[in-house]
């Protein structure tokens, strides 16, 4: 035993340095593109990177840039995100929680299909529904102006049913494992199914409901394909859509204010998830484990 | 049992017809402001929304849709009906030139086959309103005759009835009020639509605000028949079935605009029998599956691999897994961009790196390696996430148990950790295929599906998959084939649905459904 304890160390012993080696690649690897970013943010030129690692010169310009230029209305579009954001993932997780919660503690006709039915609409190219949406969308303009096409409030909605269905599918793989004795329990005492829905299971399913909420927030925060082809107004955009208005352009690339306005709508999601890993990965998993 | 109460009996009644009055007022007053735009299908879409709803939540036997409706009414709205729109879309003939519907297209021929007659009769013009109706006073500078004109009825002025300028032109008359420039300045709509007939079949329209023409039409549809006439060039178009009016002795000769006329298979018979289009498909096709592919398993390995030398009693454990899950949080078209500057050949930090001027955008076997590189990157922190929660669900008895029958470390891994895992995570293996299946922004946005070689005319690079090829067919050349679009949108959801349903069947997750 001893002999075999000592083997096992040893060969951990080589198994670590190997380890920190592929670490430390990935990270070379992860870190690089974050780096530069940072860099350029930095270089009052414009270009990404200066060429060495170490920057020559180190500059504000590039943030100052971002709040004081009346054509580059960058805080509002970080507000416009973060208000977007919210919205979609607080009431995707109202919405697609009490769903879930049909799905997974009630029985009825329809539930089987209604299931596979949501998985069969998760693959279907969405993205290339869009012109159906754009239609659609740019009719309900003419009567509603407010949800129709161009519209924070129509990208909403946009959002909101296009990832119900994802949402629907997690959240009821959370649900599954909260235990059924919970709301029996409850059930035995004379609780109707909303009650044990509000009273019992809500708070109980907090903490999964806020990781979903907050994929729910990242995935909007980070959407840039639909918001470009709904927003136009320049007021109107998203941090995303407007960051690229600096280098979408074939020509007159401007890496300086991207890489700086990258860098500041990066960091609260970077400081909300590192805080949330632990919940994360969790919620990432369960939802597949479980189904 | 007391903060139950509190949600039965009749308050929770009150409360549910307050909040179910609200929801329905709502409603009540988008409808009346649909109707009132008369958009006919908003309308439609309220009113059954507002019926299912107060069904659904006034009745005792609906429980489970209580639930479901809110989540089921997204879905149907911008899910479910785009996808119902695609799917017919790409049976109808829908492209740039057949857009509108066939009673517009008609409008817009019959409006194109107005002709100036042969004198190029034009007419001064005083805008005005005689008797409540819009109304103009016109005078032919060469004839000097006066008409009060509307748009039911043209009588000539008698001499002496109207007052003359100095030109000789009508510009008062008793019991019509003229427009100012500037309220005639305004009135687009109703000088677009002014049609002021004239015996045999001609009529006067208005070029501006001061002037007029009389036009002929020349172009006439015969609604017996459905034979459209040009009887200024002598010709006689017919329907050919397929949105447009074709001259009958030559269908080469075709009319437009068209409109969107059902194609029955031509959007898909298109992708089978047009070598310009099936030609870079089958290429188009291949790398789309070998990309996905390819890409899944690499960002599954280096997951994994990672997740696994994670799971060891490291130090900066804590400080790595940190920087490992970055590319997570950044927001990923910015990453993309970024990838994008990084691999530029004259200033990116790569080339700046290796000190090389190496071009990875028009190689296309660099630029397909450089799309896995950067996707990688951007996936290889899912891939560590969701392979350390796997390990972590796999139960250590299980290890403990191979340990006893002394089955080394590679062992277990190969042997129970492997299949533990493909089985657990074959869901989100398959989710993944299926997503960068159509990981349209990475192509887009990275490559743009290039390379391309313009000089033999290829319309499809080299790292275009399935979406941004069809987005490229559809919409960014000068005509736009939302049809064909639709039809080749069709043909990908059946494959990516067909191998998820195969796969989720292999690893019974549906099973487990029921």
């Amino acid at each position: 035993m001893a002999t075999q304890a000592v083997k096992k160390r040893k060969r951990g012993s080589k198994g670590h340095f190997l380890s920190h080696l592929y670490i430390w690649i990935l990270i070379f690897f992860i870190l690089f593109p974050i780096y530069v970013v940072i860099e350029s943010s930095f270089n009052p030129t414009g270009a990404l990177t200066s060429g060495s690692f170490i920057p020559s010169q180190i500059s504000w310009a590039n943030y100052h840039l971002l709040f004081s230029d009346p054509h580059v209305p960058f805080a509002r579009w970080i507000l416009n995100s973060i208000v977007l954001a919210t919205a979609n993932s607080v009431i995707a997780v109202f919405i697609g929680g009490a769903s879930a919660f049909a799905f997974s503690r009630m029985k009825f006709r329809g539930r089987r299909i209604g299931l596979q039915a949501l998985l069969l609409v998760q693959v279907f190219p969405s993205f290339l529904a869009l012109a159906a949406i754009y239609v659609m969308m740019e009719r309900v303009y003419t009567v509603f102006p407010a949800i129709g096409l161009g519209s924070l409030g129509g990208l909403l909605l946009i959002y909101l049913g296009g990832s119900m269905g994802v949402n629907i599918w997690l959240l009821r793989g959370y649900i599954d494992t909260i235990p059924m004795e919970l709301d029996e329990a409850a059930r035995i005492d004379g609780a109707s199914t909303p009650q044990v829905y509000w009273l019992i299971f809500f708070p109980l399913a907090t903490p999964v409901l806020a990781v979903t909420a907050l994929l729910a927030f990242i995935g909007t925060f980070n959407e840039f394909i639909l918001a470009s082809i709904f927003l136009t107004d320049v007021h109107q955009r998203t941090v995303a859509v407007g960051l690229n208005s600096f280098v979408g352009a074939q020509f007159g690339q401007n890496w300086g204010p991207f890489a700086a306005g990258s860098l500041i709508a990066s960091i609260p999601l970077v400081i909300l998830f590192l805080s949330l890993q632990r919940f994360i990965i969790g919620g990432l998993t369960q939802g597949a484990t479980k189904g | 049992m007391n903060r139950l109460s509190g949600f039965t009996g009749t308050i929770a009644l009150i409360l549910k017809i307050i909040f179910m009055g609200s929801v329905d007022a709502i409603l009540l007053a988008m409808f009346l402001a649909a109707l009132h735009k008369r958009s006919g299908i908003i309308e439609l879409i309220i009113i059954l929304v507002a019926v299912l709803a107060n069904i659904v939540y006034f009745s005792k036997r609906t429980m489970p849709f209580k639930f479901l409706f809110p989540g089921l009414i997204f879905l149907v709205l911008f899910v479910v009906i785009p996808v119902v729109y695609t799917v017919q879309m790409s049976f109808f003939n829908f492209q740039s030139g057949n857009i509108v519907s066939k009673a517009d297209a008609i409008t817009q021929l019959l409006n194109n086959g107005l002709t100036p007659d042969a004198a190029n009769t034009s007419y001064d013009m005083v805008l005005g309103v005689d008797k409540g109706t819009f109304s103009a006073l016109l005078t032919n500078p060469a004839t000097h005759i006066s008409y009060l004109a509307t748009n039911s009825v043209v009588t000539t002025l008698k001499p002496g009835e109207f007052t003359m300028n100095s030109n000789g032109d009508a510009v008062a008359l008793p019991g019509f009020t003229p427009y100012t420039p500037d309220q005639a300045a305004n009135l687009d709509s109703e000088i677009t639509a002014a049609k002021f007939p004239m015996p045999n079949g001609n009529f006067i329209q208005p070029q501006d605000t001061v002037t007029a023409a009389l036009l002929t039409q020349t172009v006439h549809l015969d609604h017996a028949t459905g034979l459209l006439t040009d009887t200024a060039a002598g010709k006689t178009y017919k329907d050919n079935g397929n949105g447009n009016f074709v001259n009958v002795n030559n269908p080469k000769d075709v009319l437009y605009p068209g409109w969107r006329a059902f194609s029955k298979f031509d959007n898909y018979a298109h992708l089978l029998t047009d070598p310009n289009i099936r030609g870079p498909f089958v290429g188009v096709f291949v790398w789309t599956f070998a990309f996905a592919f390819s890409t899944v398993i690499m960002m599954f390995g280096f997951g994994l691999l990672l997740a696994i030398a994670l799971e060891q009693d490291l130090r900066f454990k804590r400080f790595y897994r940190s920087i490992v899950i970055l590319p997570y949080a950044i927001p990923s078209f910015m990453s993309i961009l970024i990838w994008k500057g990084l691999f530029n050949r004259q200033f990116g930090a790569i080339n700046g790196l290796l000190h090389t001027h190496i071009d990875f955008f028009n190689s296309p076997w660099l630029a397909r390696m450089m799309v896995l590189i950067v996707n990688l990157w951007l996936g290889l922190p899912y891939f560590y996430l969701i392979s350390t929660g796997a390990l972590q669900a796999i139960p250590s008895d299980l290890e403990e148990a191979a340990e006893m029958d002394g089955a080394n470390p590679t062992q277990i891994l190969r042997r129970i950790k492997l299949p533990l895992l493909l089985q657990i995570l074959s869901p989100l293996l398959i989710s993944s295929f299926a997503f960068n299946f159509n990981n349209f922004s990475l192509i887009y946005l990275l490559t743009g599906g290039g390379p391309t070689n313009s000089l033999q005319g290829q319309t499809a690079g080299a790292t275009d998959i399935l979406i941004s090829y069809t987005y490229k067919t559809a919409f960014s050349g000068s005509t736009q084939n939302y049809g064909l679009a639709s039809a080749i949108s069709m043909l990908i959801f059946i494959i990516v649905a067909s191998l998820s349903l195969w796969s989720l069947r292999r690893s019974r997750v549906l099973d487990l459904v029921s």
